[in-house]
Order: structure tokens, then sequence, then C-alpha cells
């Protein structure tokens, strides 16, 4: 009930698509294998990563901060936010940033955030029932899995995700 | 109404902006007038000359909000102005209690201001009791008792729109005892003119027309509502009678109750539980043009639930001594000095422009341009720094701003207290950011709350012990290099150091072990931890436990230190440190770990080459042997836990860092060299990351990470260890441990 209240909320797209069923778009990143996907107008814009300044004795999910057009970025590794390949730390005190790497640039409770992702991969616009609940997942999801997508006529299954846990609860 | 010829887009917004700054200027100036008054009365003279100033101030303070419609304080002004006349003409004495009300009205105008911007409500039930508390002094005047202005019951609003000569008129009608009565009448637009003169005429034999206002309400488009003010002798059934019309009503305006119905005005409660309950929450304010009834109603409520007299601000309510606004008043010869150098660089810039036109259309050789911008480089260079010293002295005030309020605290505390405090200030001229003096005074008012709370004993234990009956607070101010330095002391009881850590103890603050092994200083450094507090009872004033951690915090947001010294039976002080300003700091750029960082100059005493075989490793930490004193020192690639990156290097330096006065040598890979930077808060997922003050771009799309000294140094040198001090017995202790540890 409140999924649809809130997808209702969003006027613009719930008009547009009327007929089709409500759409929203997503953006969708690679991350260690898997796709996942953010709602896009939470993203401002995606960075060539520059270099990151490593903030010594920070949370581990931060990677470090970068500077846009003057602002400050807190920049989160997405893999260690997800605990990705814990093991490889070990061995690799500091993964290189790969050549695709892309970074999010989005504001979580105004602060601005980057979130580093393996790559990024295509916008998916998605109507409501392309998108499973969490629960299709068993009960003891993380926050910040907000859904899970299977966009019709492709085999690829999304991790939607909800950004604010993300920041909020590491 | 005004607007129009102007085209200066920013109209109403920035007249109010300006009225805010204005009246805070007043209401600052009158709280140090007051203060200036309390001195003088203390010595048993009344200055003549500041009363005249604090009344010259009010009304200019009633004009400026009647202006603005703030009338509240408009009303608020005029009672005042009605006390202040009453003072000057020596119809009244200025006493104690009298100044205790003038200073309540001066934190309600501050309330009201911030009321006015919409910030918090309106301290109604407040402003009202100290009205009435004021028509009852001006109902306790020597001489024949005339009745005053203040005993009606008139709009506050009213005031602000009134003419002087109006408000002359009113006043003299009323001393000769005339009654007051409002008119409300209604007429036509097309025949307004005449019929008002008609009204006019006939109400003469009756009274005197004080003045007439439209009152904007309930009428349409055809017709004007008026209500007019008239002074008469006669009772309103008889003014009833002769002026009559279709759409006029009369109703006589009630007079308040007073205290010439009491004995006197009692003076106000010594201590804070006799504090009489607060105001009825819906207590008939005076606002607009009251109806009838609500006149009525007010006066029988007033009847039966005498106001509270004296007691209309409490201390609770005067949560912060943050101003109302964040202007800074500038010298125009300073503006003069920016603007000659954007002038400056406008030349700069036109140079560039013609450089590079040359340059495209290939009238100049490559050498020329280079040899051409370097000359224009430096001159941008050198219009840029003298633009940001000159915004810089800009943002630059007097501490004295935060000191006057902290007078009236004194002042307030002191006597609900019901001890005699003075307070002495010295080096108010002292300049530091405006940001930064604002972020001060809370800080300040409480460590002058905790001094009076618990450092001035109460007059009877001084008269015993010897000391003069007047408690001393010395609030100095005084700049040191790149820092200002301000010192709060006070000729108290001072700390003994047995009860805090008792206090500490039972409180869990430390354990019964860790407290063995604490120093003295130490020892007082524990009254800044949250939760802390020696008081027993928790008093309106401190004690609840809140203060000192909060002032501890508050100055380390600023980048500063707060360090505390006492003396059991002399006192206590306690001394703030702090940077100059926030806004562009001077940093040293270092290298640690093979990544860039910047210390801010203002902490930094000294830099030079580690030798490592001055080093010492004491207890668990290292101590490096510097003009053969000990400095304790802190590797700081080891404490930020960072894997080296690139070959390491056999040469290291240490930067000796000092804040108030305490050292640390903090060891880095290279010294970079200076640089002016703007420095930028973390985010809030950084916010628990300890010992950085922020980051700063360096250009070429790197950042580097600001190191927070003071907290550095507190991490590394205040873990509840020794503690080593850059002289005396700490050295010897050092020298007699150090061979146990190696041994």
């Amino acid at each position: 009930m409140a999924q649809v209240v809130k997808i209702r909320a969003d006027g613009r797209a719930g008009r547009r698509t009327a007929d089709a069923g409500k759409r929203t778009e997503y953006l969708g990143f690679g991350l260690a294998g898997e796709t996942y996907a953010v709602p896009i107008e939470q993203v401002a814009a995606i960075l060539k990563p520059p270099p990151i300044t490593e903030v010594p004795r920070g949370p581990h999910t931060v990677r470090g901060i970068i500077s846009v057009r003057g602002k400050l970025v807190t920049i989160i590794d997405l893999r260690r936010r997800f605990h990705i390949e814990e093991e490889l730390r070990f061995v690799l005190a500091e993964a290189p940033i790969e050549r695709k790497a892309r970074i999010l640039l989005t504001e979580v409770a105004g602060e601005p955030i980057g979130l580093l992702v393996d790559e990024v991969r295509q916008v998916w616009r998605l109507a409501e029932n392309e998108i499973e609940p969490t629960q299709v997942l068993g009960n003891d999801q993380p926050p910040y899995i907000a859904g899970i997508g299977r966009p019709a006529g492709a085999t690829e299954v999304l991790i939607l995700l909800d950004l604010r846990p993300i920041v909020e609860s590491p | 109404m005004i607007e129009g010829g102007g085209g200066r887009g920013d109209g109403p917004d920035k007249a109010r902006d300006e009225f805010f700054s204005e009246a805070q200027e007043l209401v600052e100036a009158l709280g140090r007038d007051l203060v200036g008054l309390d001195e003088a009365l203390r010595k048993g003279q009344v200055d003549a000359e500041l009363v005249n100033e604090v009344f010259r101030g009010v009304h200019t303070l009633k004009g400026l909000s009647g202006l603005f419609g703030a009338t509240r304080v408009a009303g608020l002004s005029h009672q005042l102005e009605d006390a202040l006349d009453d003072l000057r003409l020596g119809r009244i004495d200025l006493t104690t209690s009298v100044l205790d009300l003038l200073f309540q009205a001066v934190s309600l105008y501050t309330r009201l201001l911030v009321a006015e911007k919409g910030e918090a409500p309106e301290p109604i039930a407040e402003v009202d009791a100290l009205l009435v508390a004021f028509s009852a002094l001006s109902s306790r005047r020597a001489g024949p008792r005339a009745p005053t202005v203040a005993e009606y019951d008139l709009p506050p609003g009213l005031f602000g729109v009134l003419t002087e000569y109006e408000e002359h008129r009113l006043r003299t009608t009323i001393q000769q005892g005339l009654g007051l009565h409002r008119i409300r009448v209604r007429f036509s637009l097309s025949t307004i003119d005449s019929a008002l003169d008609e009204l006019k005429a006939s109400a003469k034999p009756h009274g005197e027309i004080i003045t007439y206002l439209p009152t904007g309400t309930g009428v349409d488009a055809e017709t004007i509502e008026l209500e007019i003010l008239l002074a008469s002798n006669e009772s309103v059934d008889k003014l009833r009678a002769v002026l009559t019309g279709p759409n006029l009503s009369i109703e006589e305006v009630a007079r308040r109750t007073h205290a010439s119905d009491r004995p006197s005005l009692p003076a106000p409660p010594p201590s804070i539980e006799s504090r009489p309950p607060a105001s009825p929450p819906n207590a008939p304010a005076a606002r607009g043009v009251s109806a009838p009834d609500e006149a009525g109603a007010r006066t029988a409520m007033a009847a039966v639930s005498p106001p509270a007299p004296a007691r209309g601000v409490s201390l609770a309510a005067e949560m912060s001594l943050r101003s109302i606004t964040q202007t800074v008043r500038v010298d125009i010869r300073k503006l003069d000095t920016l603007m000659t150098i954007v002038g400056e660089l406008a030349i700069v810039k036109t140079a560039i422009a013609r450089l590079s036109d040359r340059a495209r259309n290939r009238a100049v050789g490559s050498r020329e341009i280079a040899i051409e911008l370097q000359r224009l480089n430096r001159s941008f260079e050198r219009q840029l720094a003298q633009m940001q010293g000159g915004i810089l002295e800009v943002r630059m005030v007097p501490l004295g701003q935060a000191f006057d309020k902290l007078a009236r605290i004194v002042r307030q505390l002191s006597r609900e207290h019901g001890k005699d405090v003075r307070l002495v200030a010295t080096g108010a001229e002292t300049e530091i950011d405006k940001l930064i003096v604002e972020e001060l005074s809370d800080p300040l008012m409480h460590m002058i709350r905790n001094a009076i709370d618990h450092g001035i004993e109460p007059r009877e234990e001084r008269l015993r012990v010897g000391k003069p009956t007047v408690g001393t607070i010395a609030l100095n101010a005084f700049q040191k290099g790149n820092q200002v330095v301000i010192e709060v002391e006070d000729d108290g009881a001072g700390m003994d150091p047995a009860a805090i850590v008792d206090a500490a103890i039972r409180r869990g603050v430390v354990s019964a072990e860790e407290a063995q092994e604490l120093a003295v200083r130490d020892v007082f450094a524990l009254v800044f931890m949250p939760g802390f507090t020696t008081k027993q009872v928790a008093t309106d004033l401190s004690g609840r436990g809140v203060g000192l951690d909060v002032v501890k915090t508050n100055i380390a947001k600023l980048g500063g230190v707060v360090d505390i010294a006492s003396d059991l039976g002399i006192g206590t002080k306690m001394t703030i440190t702090l940077p100059i300003t926030l806004a562009i700091i001077n940093v040293l750029l270092v290298n640690i770990g093979g990544r860039p960082f910047a210390i801010p100059l203002a902490s930094v005493d000294e830099a030079m080459a580690l030798d490592e075989a001055h080093v010492r490793a004491i207890e668990s930490r290292e101590v490096l042997t510097v003009r053969g004193a000990s400095l304790p020192i802190c590797r700081l690639e080891r404490l930020f836990g960072m894997q080296p990156r690139g070959a390491a290097k056999g040469r290291a330096f240490v930067v000796i860092a000092q804040v108030a006065d305490r050292r640390l040598g903090l060891v880095v890979d290279d010294l970079v060299g200076q640089r002016d930077i703007v420095i930028k808060p973390l985010g809030k997922s950084l916010s628990g990351t300890r010992g950085f003050a922020g980051a700063t771009e360096l250009g070429d799309q790197r950042v580097a990470l600001v190191l927070d000294v003071a907290a550095l140094i507190e991490e590394v040198l205040a873990t509840g260890e020794t503690r080593f001090l850059v002289h005396g017995d700490a050295q010897e202790s050092s020298r007699r441990r150090a061979p146990q540890r190696r041994a």
C-alpha cells in the first residue's frame, strides 16, 4: 500500500506514463559482477574518479574525499559497503581503481556523496510490475535493498538500492 | 509605497535586515548604558547623562520599530520612554529594582526582535507583565500623583504612529486628568472630508481629538473606518449623547489596574524559588486595536490575578547571547581600500585580454607572451593577497561586542544568586573574526555562570576568610601571535582537586584506579567531561552537569582549546585560546606517508629535521630532546595507521605544534611549504573521525586534509597518562625513568 502511494506521489512520471503503467528510471551499474540500480533522479552526475584523498581512521566504507566544483564530496566504496571481497582486502590494502570505475554523485541528507562503482551500465525504465519487493529474498535483507528489478524481456536482474541507509547506517 | 522609483531590487527585505541590525545595535547600546548606570548606582550616583542617553536610545528604537510595524517593540519602548522620562525629570528615583526592570526590558527587546524575525514565539506574557510593572512604577513617582499614559490600555502599536505633537497632547491631556475615549466611525470615502470636519466640530466643545487613524478592518472599497482618540472629562454616556451617527461607537479606554492600589511595588524576588507562577498562557494581550469586550476582560483579569511584577524574564529564557543579525559594521575606508584593489584587478584583467588578443593575431612571440604573463601573474597575486587581507579585516570585530552582553549577564546572575560580583574586562578592543565572536558568546556565558555559581563565595563566607565582600570576575583578552587568548578569572573559592576526583569517580567519569594516576592539571580537566558536576543540588545557574563540557566542545569547534587552573581558596582561571580567523588560514603543507596534509601555521611553533639520535622511548611514548628539553613526539604515519607509499626515506621532519601551553612534535616525511587555504568541513559521514579540522583543495584536483592540531595534542597528550611538560620536573622525571624502560 505504502509503496503505491509513494510512486503516485511522483506526479510527473505517473501522469506521463499513465497508460503504460507507472515507470521509474533507474541507472544500472556493475559491482563485482552484479548489476545494481539507483533511481536516476538521485544521481546528479557521473564522474571519472579523480585522485581520492584517503581519510586516515575514517570509516572503512569511506574511500576518501574529493572536491567537485569547490565542494567536498565523501566517497563511499560500495564494494566495501556491501562487504564484497573482504578477503581480497588483506592481500591488497587498497584495491586499485579500475579504468571503467565511476563515481555516482548524489546527495544524502544534505551531504554530497560519491558512490564508487565498478562501471556504469545503462538506464532501465521499470514499471511497477517489474519490481519485486525485497521479501522475495527472505526477511533478513539489509535496509539498503529497496527491491529487485526484473525488466520484461531481459535476463538482467537488478538490485535496486535505497541510498539513505547506505550512507546513514554503515 | 516608497518603492517604485528606486529600482534597487532587494527593497523590503534589505530594509528589514537593516532594521534588525540597527535595532540590535540600539539594544546593545542600551545594555551598555544600563551597565554604566548600574556601576554608578553602586557608588551611590545617578549618571544623569546616561539616563538621557538611554532615553534617547529608547526613543529612536520606538520610532524605528513603529516604522517597520514591530508594534510590540514600539509599545514596550513607549512605556519605557515614560518611565525614563520620569527618571530624568527626577519624578521617580533610580533604584536597583528600577534598573532590574530596565535590564529586563533589554532582554525582552532581544526576544521580541527574534520573534519579529519569526524565529521564536512572541514573549507576550512577559511583555505584559513588564508593562504593568512599568505602569506601577510610574504611579509611584513622587509629588502629587497624576495619571500617565501608561495606565491606559492603549494598543501598543499606537505609539509608533503618533506624531510627536500628538503624543505630547496625549500626555498633557492625561496629566490634566481627562479621560480617554475611543471612537470608531465609518465614513463613506466620497464624503469623508466634510463628515470628519463635522465630527470634529461637534466633539470640540467636549474634549480634544488627539489623533485619528484608519483601522483598516471590516470596510469595503467605498467606506473607511477611523479610530479617533478623544480626550475628554465628560462621561462616556454624555459623549454618546452628543456624538451620534449611523456608524459611530464610543467606548472608554480602560485604565489598567496598577500597583497604587497596593502598598508598593514589591522588589524582585531574591531567589528562584519564590518566582511567582507563570502568567496564564492566554493572558489578554494588547494587540492592535482591541475589541471593547477584550479591554474589559483584561481589566477583570488583571484584578483577579495580580501580574507578576519585575519578573518577566527568567534566566532560562535567555538561552543564547548570539546576535540577532549577522551584520558587520564596516568602516567605509576599509571598503574604499577594497574598491581600489578591485580597480587594480580590473586593470590586470584588461591587460590579459589585450595580451590574448595579440597572441591570437600572432603579433607577439611566445617568449614575450611568457614574460608578459609572468609580470601580470605577479601583479595579480599581489592584488589578490591584498584583497584577501582586506576582506579578512572587514570580518574582524572587537571582542567587546561579546563582553558587553556578559556584563549584563553578570549583573543579572549575581542579583539572582544573592552574591555581589563585579566584572572587570580588559582587552575589549582585541579584534577577532565576527563568526568566532558569535560562537564565543555562549561558552563565555557558561564560564561566567560557573564562576558565579561555583566560584564566588557567599558574602558571609568571603567576610569570614577576609576577602573583599564584592567578588571579582576578570575577563581579559589579548592577542598572542596568530591566536587570541581570553581568560575568565574569579577570586572565589577555587576548586578542590580531591572533591573533583570524588565526584568524577562517583559519576563514573573515571575509575578509582585511573584517578590515582591523574596529575593535578588532569584533575581539573575532568570538569570538562560530559556529565560532570560537583554540586549536590542542581541550581538554576549551573550544576546540572551541562555547561563546561559544552564549553569545551564549542571552543574545540572553533579550533581552540580551553584550559583550567585553580588554587583552593584563591580562585579559578579558565583560559581560552583561539585562532584569530576561521575563513582563510595559513598552513604548512607537509607529506605524511606520501600524501599531502596541511597543518595550520597558527599552531606551528617551528619545524626542524628529526634527529633520531635524540629520540628516547619513555613509557610507551617517544620523546625528543630539543635544546635540552623534552618534547613528546607523535609519528603521524603510525598514528594514522597508513601504509607508507613510495620508498621510505632516511630523513624525516618534526613540526613542533603548540596550542595554549601544550607542545607536541608531529613527525612528517617532508615539508612542502606555506600556503593560504580556505578550509572546508568534512561531511557528516566523517564526523566521527578524529584529528582533522577539514580539508582544502590544492589545485591540480588534489585535496589535502587539514590537521586539527588541538585535537591531536589532546588525543596524544591528555590520555590520562603522565604528561610531559616542556620544562621543569617532568623533564627530571623523564630522565629518571628512561633507563628503567630500556632495562
